[in-house]
């Protein structure tokens, strides 16, 4: 290998001398070197609008009595929200929503870190496995509630024809019907989980994991001990997407069974888009929007705060 | 290089720039608080139509219609280029499945585009849709001979059709009153259809003529090992489970689901006859109805008897005749219809549907609409439709009593039920503009039962949110 080391000239004739005095840059007018912050600051302007707009005019209907029938509305302040928190209908949504929420994501996030386990073990059918895995969240939700409310038909649903249910067993029956779409979620976001895990499953150091094989760890010492605590903000983050979207869920449960039967999966958002949509009720609609948005903006903050201490422990900062 | 010292945008100065932009994100709704929902509709549009009619007066112009699939919808389709042959208007056609068809129609109705000029429209809707000025009165165009032709004979409608499309919006006063909303097209009586092959095999000759019978009869055909079932109804949790069977039955055997006393309404789906009756439809569903009752909207129901897992369907029999028609099912031309139990003092009391044509009152093209309303809901083209095989119930006399008699002449059946119930048949729900929600109340608490709960509170319960819903 060879180096070369730069020649330096220490003259240069041919060139002409440098200017003695460096030039003055051109006087940038008064006006416009006030205006150009705020020029620079429209795009994000026009964006945080953007997104502002619809939630304020939302929220401004909340406050009113318009409804279809009700063309001239005016304000009743708090009416809506003393009509909705009263109503048993409301808090059996909000009870359908956390149960939904909570037993969606838990149980997406254990199958999901399982198979991002199994799958972190380079073989031939992992690698199979992993391009299958993604199929299920190319299908959009609707599509794969139509799917499944052919699979649950009692009569010519594959489901019971497989497990052997004859043609009474019916999954979307009262007592059934929470939990068939909690299935039907699970297939769809599974993947979702276990894909973010497996990414941040590759992104972890070999160094610790090879000094307690040379000490004799167990593999589940180590998944515990090593693999868990560093794996916690992937983890975490597949937990706040996925919680955050299940407290919003409405597509595929719409399509499997309306909310129904009775209000048996009567999410917030099926409760929103019957008031907005089809009773026309447009201000009790942003009502419940408010107070689901609330609800979410709560569990957020708290997520991303555990979140935030789980990344501090992971890199060492808190014990 | 001289370093720029121009203004920095300190941390207060942003947040009053932001402070601003969202005081002025917000005034907007203040400031448009009149136009709340979309801008206001348009005045009605006939007045502006003189000289002599002329079906070729809007030559040249494109009209935007929106339908659902539906057998009156496909027997029409191949008649439009007819239309356009003769008024020169081209006809754009949006369609969109039923259980979404009014979804969009009120958002966009709601939105106040008139993307639509003319739409498809069923009676009830125009309880909800007429208040907020959303359609338009179709009383001046029938009225004013430079928009409508004089052979249209809209008296030739059937006078119940007619009358089911027009109401004042006054909570108490029956249909029949105020503007003519929507012009009727196609209407479906609820009644009985059942499958003759089977119940011929059996023997059954003698069809039951009371509700009580008409279970024994529905849970004796049910053999759940032979994947059949007895009947067959809509059970999903929307406003059209009431309509069909439900509240034709249930009318015909006393109930009501409001009075008025004179100054509001008060929800009757808690009387003794109302709790009786539906406990009965409700043991009937388990006894004899498909296993998912709680999600079958009519197509599952329809589909059910053609496939022939259902022996009998109790809905409309515009729906079921499609069904008979050669290769259209595996059960086609086993297919016959009887107008279902009587009630208790012999009544046979029907609830009826009508597809109508309705225009939006935001629509800038109202005379080429009004124009293709009047040639579909007209005596030519609903021949034509008839003659198609699968239109059935023309909502006008002279079709009626002429082709669809003659085309539906072999349908075992049904046109002898259709005269057992015309005279009776009419829209048995009472108008008022908080229908969808409180329909749909009910169907909720139908599925509530369905699934266990006790049907008399349950009932009570549904009634007493409804009184207060209805007269706000």
């Amino acid at each position: 290998m060879t180096t070369q080391t730069p020649k330096t000239t220490p003259t240069q004739p041919d060139r002409p001398a440098a200017p003695q005095a460096r030039r003055e840059l051109p006087t940038v007018p008064t006006w416009r070197r006030k205006l150009r912050p705020y020029l620079l600051s429209i795009p994000a302007l026009v964006i945080v609008i953007g997104i502002l707009y619809p939630f304020v005019v939302g929220a401004y209907y909340a406050f009113l009595n318009y409804a279809a029938v009700n063309p001239n509305p005016h304000f009743v302040w708090f009416d809506n929200f003393k009509s909705v928190l009263g109503d048993q209908v409301f808090w059996q949504s909000v009870k359908v929503t956390a149960i939904f929420a909570v037993a969606a994501t838990a149980v997406e996030t254990v199958l999901g870190v399982g198979l991002a386990l199994l799958l972190n073990r380079s073989s031939i059918i992992g690698k199979i496995f992993e391009k299958v895995l993604i199929l299920p969240l190319m299908i959009a939700p609707v599509i794969a509630g139509v799917i499944w409310k052919l699979m649950f038909n009692p009569q010519f649903g594959i489901l019971n024809h497989v497990l052997g249910l004859g043609n009474t067993f019916d999954w979307l029956s009262s007592s059934h019907a929470l939990f068939s779409v909690v299935l039907v979620d699970l297939w769809i976001f599974t993947p979702f989980v276990a894909i973010l895990v497996l990414a941040g499953m590759r992104s972890l150091p070999k160094e610790p994991f090879e000094a307690s094989e040379v000490d004799g760890a167990s593999w589940f010492y180590m998944f515990r001990k090593l693999m868990l605590p560093m794996l916690w903000p992937y983890i975490l983050v597949a937990v706040i997407f996925r919680f955050m979207d299940n407290l919003k869920v409405f597509d595929h449960i719409y399509v499997l069974t309306a909310g129904g039967p009775g209000v048996a999966t009567r999410t917030l958002q099926i409760g929103a888009f019957e008031d907005s949509i089809i009773n026309l009720d447009y201000s009790r609609g942003s009502t419940y929007m408010l107070l689901l948005w609330i609800i979410v903006f709560i569990t957020a903050r708290y997520l991303v705060s555990v979140l935030g201490k789980a990344q501090r422990r992971a890199a060492g900062a808190e014990s | 290089m001289t370093r720029f010292t121009g203004p920095q945008m300190s941390r207060r100065n942003m947040l009053a720039a932001l402070g601003i932009t969202g005081a002025a994100a917000a005034s907007l709704p203040l400031l448009s608080a009149c136009g709340v929902g979309g801008k206001a509709s348009a005045p009605n549009g006939a007045g502006e139509v003189s000289g002599g009619f002329d079906w070729r007066k809007a030559s040249g112009q494109t009209i935007n219609i929106l339908q659902t699939p539906h057998p009156y919808q496909l027997s029409y389709q191949p008649l439009l280029k007819e239309f356009t042959e003769l008024t020169g208007i081209n006809v754009n056609v949006d369609l969109v499945p039923e259980a979404d068809y009014f979804t969009k129609l009120n958002t966009e109705l709601a939105g106040g585009s008139g993307k639509h000029d003319a739409f498809m429209l069923g009676a009830y809707f125009i309880w909800q849709y007429g208040p907020p000025g959303w359609i338009e009165d179709l009383n001046p165009w029938l009225q004013n001979t430079s928009a409508t032709n004089a052979e249209y004979d809209f008296d030739d409608i059937f006078e119940g059709l007619r009358t089911s499309t027009r109401w004042d919006f006054t909570l108490g006063q029956p249909l029949g009153t105020g503007g003519q909303w929507a012009i009727p097209w196609g209407f479906e009586n609820n009644v009985v259809a059942y499958n003759k092959r089977i119940f011929d095999e059996k023997g059954i000759t003698k069809l039951p003529d009371r509700f009580d019978d008409f279970i024994q009869l529905a849970v004796d055909l049910t053999d759940r090992s032979q994947n059949r079932y007895g009947i067959a109804t809509r059970g999903s949790k929307s406003w059209a489970t009431i309509h069909p069977g439900f509240m034709t039955q249930y009318t015909r055997e006393g109930a009501v689901d409001y009075t008025f006393n004179g100054s509001e309404l008060i929800a009757e789906m808690d009387s003794d006859k109302a709790i009786e009756f539906t406990k009965k439809w409700i043991e009937m569903q388990h006894q004899a109805g498909p296993t998912s009752w709680t999600t079958y909207d009519y197509p599952n129901a329809t589909g059910d008897l053609g496939d022939g897992k259902a022996m009998m369907v109790f809905d409309a029999d515009s729906a079921t005749y499609p069904k008979n028609k050669p290769g259209a099912s595996k059960e086609a031309g086993n297919l016959a219809w009887y107008p279902g139990p009587a009630g208790p003092d012999g009544n046979y009391k029907t609830n009826l549907w009508t597809w109508s044509w309705a225009m939006s009152a935001n629509s800038r093209n109202k005379l080429p609409a009004w124009l293709f309303m009047q040639w579909a809901t007209g005596k030519e083209s609903m021949n034509k439709a008839v003659e198609g095989g699968t239109y059935a119930d023309p909502v006008r006399k002279s079709v009626f009593d002429t082709t669809f008699k003659r085309i539906a002449a072999d349908q075992y059946g049904y046109l002898e039920t259709f005269e057992t119930v015309i005279g009776q048949s009419k829209i048995q729900f009472t108008p008022q503009k908080k229908f969808f929600d409180t329909t749909q109340n009910w169907a909720v608490a139908l599925q509530d039962i369905y699934g266990g709960d006790d049907a008399a509170s349950r009932l009570r319960s549904l009634a007493k949110t409804n009184t207060s819903k209805v007269n706000l």
